[in-house]
């Protein structure tokens, strides 16, 4: 089917090193680190975990964007080929010309900052990434280097000589990717290629490669059972880990849209495709809360691939966005056959992990309401590591106080039962009354009450149960000056 | 200070950095694939404790791509094997013994058909009712090996000398090793049965005997190549074995070139780990925390075979007082046989776990006390010249731990900053900090005296290159680049002249594995014992040499002057020969320019019949503090700074020999705050990769974080003064769970507070919980099992989300 017209292509086209690659059959429906390994020989990239969690198959992929190719480190081992299409695949082969080291590898070398070396590639490609969009030529801050390489595991070294080579990379020395790879030619031939819609077919498999939104909409109606991939940090741990292949698949790789954040009567909105990455520089300013939260969320390389659409279509009661969005009373706006409608977060999830929107209908953006300048909002995730872990127990929790009462208070857990909750009663419960420790206290015992958590992998139900109860009392101390007892 | 002219004590890159940097270092699964090539993989049993009813293979047969598929019958020598007692079933015969037990090896043209016949055969099992704590074993009386028993003066005078007795237990859990290269393999089968194996181990002979006895070879049939593993860490000490047999099966059987390489699920469900124990500990003490007593009963759970649990004990029994002196103490050691994979070496080896249980008892002591911990154990530490005797007999010499603690604990203002804990804690409603400083003494050498052996190969080619093969294993901790110093130097060359190469049973036969710290020790002394035999063939040649060229009668070597200038007679200084000028000018003389060295440490004796002996060459010692920081609402915990003070002799390498501390002492902290494995009650293991299983990232490293070694000179037993430190530094990250208990000891009402190992945020926040509300549930109760079972019916899939 060729719901645009134009004429299908019927092959993947995408650039590997500056070289160009058709790719046609089954390869479509790899990861790319086993075509790069596998079928190209390049096995600079190692594959460990394949679900995104280690960070030993670090990939920079060049997008077109205001006329560069914008690179962005992401976890090779969930990004399928038909992902990549008309996208600029660097691997740590491209880095360098063969024989000769650039600044992140003598720095690392100097440092000692590798011991088995199975690590070390995806270390050294999650520094490259950073030092090549790095806005200034200022040496990078322990922090940055630590930032950087959340999602990259060692098990030698204890990273603290990485984080010294990180420190001492000398930035004059390093190239940057647009010079090793002038951006003209490919950008030229890629954007010609991201406008024609495409279909490629494998031996069980096949992958439609839309144009637009309305587009996707009518090939979901086509085939009601297709998977819609996006940055596919979800849905493709479970092919690689559950061996599944699906039959159908949409990738919105190429269309066009969906990227924007804009505020516009009285909402955030966002687009399907914005990635979290993006979204974490873009709402510091009108969220805080969540965007400290995305620090923690995941590594750069999960935010630079997942978005924000992909969270709440994943639907698990433990989505990190999920308890804002839910005491936001956010929106969906949900694109059908029959044109848009919008969704309360309230009103979204009708199971674990169902969602209240029709097999045809797409995620098309988010809308979040503006916040009042007097309500105060705080975001918890507790989990076994602190960062890039998956949580045991969220929660938001957005008050108005008028004085020491409380005017009105939303609060939402996550981790708790099979979708995450708000909670009528303790917000009844708070409503109106003075904001003491004896109240948080009272309430957290409601709100423990409200909940019925089970024991699994990432905790014990009664350890839900004392964070449900106790989240209350860490928030109260937060909001009040700790040794007087008075509101900050 | 540094001799001029050699690498020794210094800093010079790992021999393998640039490769690591630049991605073209190979590991087993960026070997290019072979014409004909098949990939293997092997189907576990789903069941922990089950009897086979029955096996299909039939529907795996149909799948196309399938080409091989073998089970116990196909095997030709015998199925049982084990380093200690040969107690493991390589292929389930009759009853499986553990989730993961191999039942099946498949061999198949593409990794697709691989998972298809996975999913494909058809097991019917009884199911026979799974063993999975150490509590149960002990009920159903399922042990490995007997008891064994360390002992030193009298225990009953010992207590009646007492003012207090304290008793209790105390648990830690297991580690997962989490190499990031996971198990692998590749065989190629030679002409007239025999096989070249590739396999990333740490035990390339073992690999070699295992191969040769289960597949019904002769060891000579067998070549066994290791050029590098992507981490081991102890977990390829043993457990690398069953791959490559599984590998060389089927290229035997198909004559074809096979790989295996694990998943990291599947390498996480089916391998073993550092072993949980539980103990009991009964200690007395002065009123002043002078101990006076100790009986200490370890168990540890071994999983279904011994594997290495027998020898891990031991290390843990050696290392049950750690650096401390105690008059009268018994030491005994039991494992427990569950149904759960044969847990094994894990960096430490036992020590750990032994140590733990010490630093728990020092706190616990000091918490009933209502003393500082440090106090009390300073005061317990080994004398210099008198209380020096370990529970073994043997007499601890060169004690550097009076220095280590009395530098450290000023270096780390630690009495200052514990005071303004006392107040922080008394005045915050949210947060509670602890701290403490612990203490390490570690035995160098294997226990069992025979391993303490290795031999190496030397050659030198006419260009002046010399070439180095050893038994040592390289796994990321640079045993070869301080090989490579110790030619280099041996020679007066500069490192880039000698190449370590990839460790090879056809050069080095008959090798321990590169475990016990001791892989530098060991093959870096056989290596430059053989550098110096051929050293002094060299120089009694340039004596010849040069005694013809200035027309002398005979030669002095005594005269002859090597250094990186090159070789010369002191008497004629001007005559100078590079040394691939000396190298070519022996060879057409017909001199040697190969040897083979061998070093077996002096000295050693140790017997478990009278548990007496002198087991270790040194000890490898050092110190830590850590201070800690911990949510009172959630249980999460910071380390806010942790300063380590080592004494490692004479580093070979300051900048490898650091990155072993660091290293190591992260994968301690992982090990004792956020590594916790879970189960479900049918003994599956539900943390079987990073997205369940949390390993450190760089973000949990201490905010501040010291790291420094004393000068010390005087360890000459060990190669150019040096001392092991491969495993050392993980237990001082002991000091990091001890100020987690510390901080306990602020809230727990006076009583001495109960903290397992890991102290994760659950762990913790499941205690402050029961300080303040009382024993509630069986998440709050203080004796709880080593092994973390979560409740059945509720267990959810490790993937994620």
């Amino acid at each position: 089917m060729n719901p645009s017209g134009a004429s299908l292509r019927d092959k993947l086209v995408l650039y590997i090193n500056g070289k160009r690659h058709e790719i046609a059959g089954d390869l479509a429906f790899a990861p790319v680190t086993d075509y790069l390994r596998y079928h190209l020989h390049l096995t600079g990239t190692k594959v460990v975990c394949a679900e995104g969690d280690c960070g030993a198959c670090t990939l920079l992929i060049g997008r077109p964007e205001d006329q560069e190719l914008s690179y962005q480190a992401v976890n090779g081992c969930i990004q399928y080929m038909y992902q990549l299409d008309g996208t600029h695949v660097v691997t740590l082969e491209g880095m360098t010309p063969a024989g000769s080291v650039n600044a992140v590898q003598e720095a690392m070398i100097a440092c000692n900052g590798a011991q088995c070396g199975y690590c070390t590639p995806g270390i050294v490609m999650a520094m490259c990434g950073f030092f090549d969009t790095k806005p200034d030529t200022q040496p990078a801050s322990p922090k940055d280097i630590q930032d950087t390489l959340t999602g990259n595991l060692c098990r030698c070294t204890g990273y603290e000589a990485i984080l010294k080579a990180g420190t001492q990379v000398s930035l004059n020395a390093q190239p940057k990717l647009r010079e090793l790879y002038p951006a003209a030619s490919i950008i030229e031939d890629l954007e010609a290629l991201k406008r024609q819609p495409a279909c490629v077919q494998g031996s069980t498999q096949q992958v439609f490669l839309p144009t637009s939104l309305a587009d996707a909409v009518r090939l979901k109606a086509a085939h009601p059972k297709a998977v819609i991939v996006s940055g596919g940090t979800d849905v493709h741990v479970v092919c690689n880990k559950r061996h599944t292949e699906p039959q159908t698949v949409i990738s919105l790789a190429n269309v066009a849209g969906l990227q924007g954040i804009t505020i516009e009567d009285g909402f955030v909105s966002i687009g399907a495709k914005v990635s979290l990455a993006k979204l974490e520089q873009q709402l510091g300013d009108i969220f805080p809360e969540f965007t400290q939260m995305l620090e923690r969320f995941g590594s750069p390389q999960i935010k630079h691939a997942g978005t924000l659409a992909g969270n709440i279509a994943n639907g698990s009661p433990i989505g990190d966005s999920l308890p804002f969005l839910f005491v936001m009373d956010a929106e969906v706006e949900a694109l059908g056959p029959a044109g848009t409608r919008l969704i309360n977060f309230n009103s979204l999830y009708t199971g674990y992990r169902q969602l209240a929107l029709a097999e045809d209908e797409l995620i098309q953006r988010i809308r979040i309401p503006l916040p009042s300048p007097t309500e105060s909002r705080k975001l918890y995730k507790i989990s076994r590591r602190q960062h890039l872990d998956i949580s045991t127990f969220t929660a938001a929790l957005r008050v108005e106080l008028d004085g020491p009462t409380i005017r009105w208070a939303k609060l939402a857990y996550g981790g708790v039962g099979p979708v995450v909750l708000r909670l009528p009663k303790t917000e009844a419960f708070l409503t109106g009354k003075p904001l003491t420790e004896a109240l948080v206290k009272e309430a957290g015992q409601i709100a423990a009450a409200e909940i019925s958590p089970i024991s699994d992998v990432r905790g014990h139900r009664d350890y839900r149960l004392a964070l449900a109860e106790n989240i209350l009392q860490k928030w109260y101390w937060e909001l009040m000056d700790h040794t007087e007892g008075v509101l900050k | 200070m540094t001799t001029p002219g050699t690498t020794i004590g210094q800093n010079i890159p790992h021999d393998s950095a640039k490769g690591h940097v630049t991605g073209q270092s190979i590991y087993i699964d960026d070997m290019p694939i072979q014409r004909n090539e098949l990939f293997v993989d092997f189907l576990g049993s789903p069941v922990a404790h089950g009897r086979i009813k029955a096996i299909d293979l039939e529907p795996a047969r149909q799948i196309p791509g399938v080409v091989a598929l073998f089970t116990a019958a196909d095997l030709d020598g015998h199925n049982l094997f084990g380093p200690i007692l040969q107690d493991e079933v390589l292929l389930v015969e009759d009853v499986a013994m553990f989730v993961g037990h191999p039942i099946v090896v498949i061999a198949a043209e593409t990794r697709k058909a691989l998972w298809q016949a996975k999913k494909a055969i058809k097991l019917e099992f009884e199911e026979l009712p799974p063993i999975l704590t150490i509590d149960e074993a002990i009920a159903q009386q399922q042990f490995i090996g007997a008891p064994r028993t360390l002992a030193q003066g009298n225990l009953e005078e010992g207590f009646a000398q007492a003012d207090h007795i304290l008793e209790g237990t105390f648990v830690n859990g297991g580690q997962e090793h989490f190499y990031l290269e996971s198990q692998s393999a590749l065989a190629y089968p030679d002409e007239h049965n025999t096989l070249t194996v590739h396999s990333s181990t740490q035990n390339p002979s073992e690999v070699q005997a295992v191969i040769a006895e289960v597949l019904g070879l002769s060891f000579n049939q067998v070549v066994v190549i290791t050029k590098r593993m992507g981490g081991a860490f102890g977990g390829k000490e043993c457990q690398a074995t069953h791959p490559a047999v599984m590998a060389s099966l089927v290229a035997l059987k198909t004559k074809r070139p096979a790989r295996i390489c694990l998943t990291v699920d599947d390498d996480m469900c089916s391998t073993g780990k550092r072993h949980p124990f539980k103990n009991r500990y009964k200690v007395g003490f002065s009123k002043d925390g002078d101990i006076t007593a100790l009986d200490v009963q370890l168990f540890s759970n071994g999983g279904a075979a011994n594997d290495l649990s027998t020898a891990v004990m031991g290390r843990a029994m050696c290392h049950a007082e750690n650096a401390y002196f105690i008059p009268n103490i018994r030491i005994t050691g039991t494992i427990c046989r569950t149904n759960l994979p044969p847990n094994t070496a894990f960096r430490g080896f036992g020590g750990p776990q032994g140590m733990l249980n010490m630093e728990n008892i020092m706190e616990s002591i000091a918490a009933y006390l209502k003393q500082d911990a440090y106090d009390i154990r300073r005061r317990n530490l080994y004398g210099l010249t008198d209380r020096n005797i370990t529970p073994y007999g043997q007499v601890l010499q060169n004690n550097t731990l009076h220095e280590l603690f009395d530098t450290l604990v000023e270096r780390a203002d630690y009495k200052t900053r514990r005071a303004h804990i006392d107040a922080f804690n008394r005045q915050s409603k949210t947060h509670l900090k602890g701290i403490a400083l612990t203490g390490m003494k570690f035995g160098i050498s294997f226990n069992t005296k025979f391993l303490n052996q290795a031999n190496a190969l030397v050659h030198l080619y006419l260009d002046g290159t010399v070439q180095v093969s050893t038994g040592a294993t390289e796994m990321g901790q640079g045993v070869n680049t301080k090989i490579q110093q110790l030619v280099a130097d041996a020679f007066h060359l500069p490192p880039d002249r000698v190449r370590v190469m990839p460790t090879s049973t056809e050069k080095n036969n008959n090798t321990s594995a590169t475990a016990a710290s001791s892989s530098a020790d060991l093959n870096g002394q056989a290596a430059v014992n053989a550098c110096n035999t051929i050293r002094d063939r060299l120089i009694e040649f340039a004596s010849r040499h040069f005694a013809h060229q200035h027309g002398e009668a005979t030669g002095s070597p005594f005269h002859i002057v090597w250094d990186e200038t090159g070789i010369y007679d002191s008497r004629h200084p001007d005559d100078r020969l590079s040394f691939q000028k000396l190298v070519s000018l022996a060879h057409l003389d017909r001199v040697n320019l190969g040897e083979r060295g061998f070093y077996a440490t002096p000295g050693l004796e140790f017997s478990w019949e009278t548990g007496t002996g002198n087991p270790f060459l040194y000890f490898t010692m050092g110190c830590a503090v850590s201070e800690v920081l911990i949510d009172r609402f959630t249980g999460d915990m910071k380390v806010l700074r942790s300063d380590l003070l080592m004494d490692i002799g004479k580093p070979l390498n300051p900048g490898i020999d650091r990155g072993q501390i660091v290293g190591a002492f992260v994968q301690g902290m992982g090990w004792l705050t956020t590594e916790d494995l879970r189960y479900t009650h049918r003994g599956e293991l539900l943390t079987h990769s990073p997205t369940t299983y949390k390993v450190p990232n760089i973000q949990d490293l201490p905010d501040i974080f010291n790291v420094d070694w004393i000068e010390n000179h005087g360890n000459i037993v060990n190669i150019k003064g040096s001392k092991a430190v491969g495993e050392p530094p993980l237990m001082l990250a002991i000091s990091v769970w001890a100020a987690a208990k510390h901080a306990l000891t602020y809230v727990s009402n006076g009583e001495i507070p109960q903290l397992n190992a890991p102290a994760s945020n659950e762990e913790i926040l499941s205690r402050l919980m029961h300080y303040a509300h009382g024993e509630k549930s069986p998440w709050t109760a203080l004796d709880r099992p080593e092994v973390t079972i979560v409740p059945p019916s509720t267990t959810t899939s490790g993937i994620k989300g």
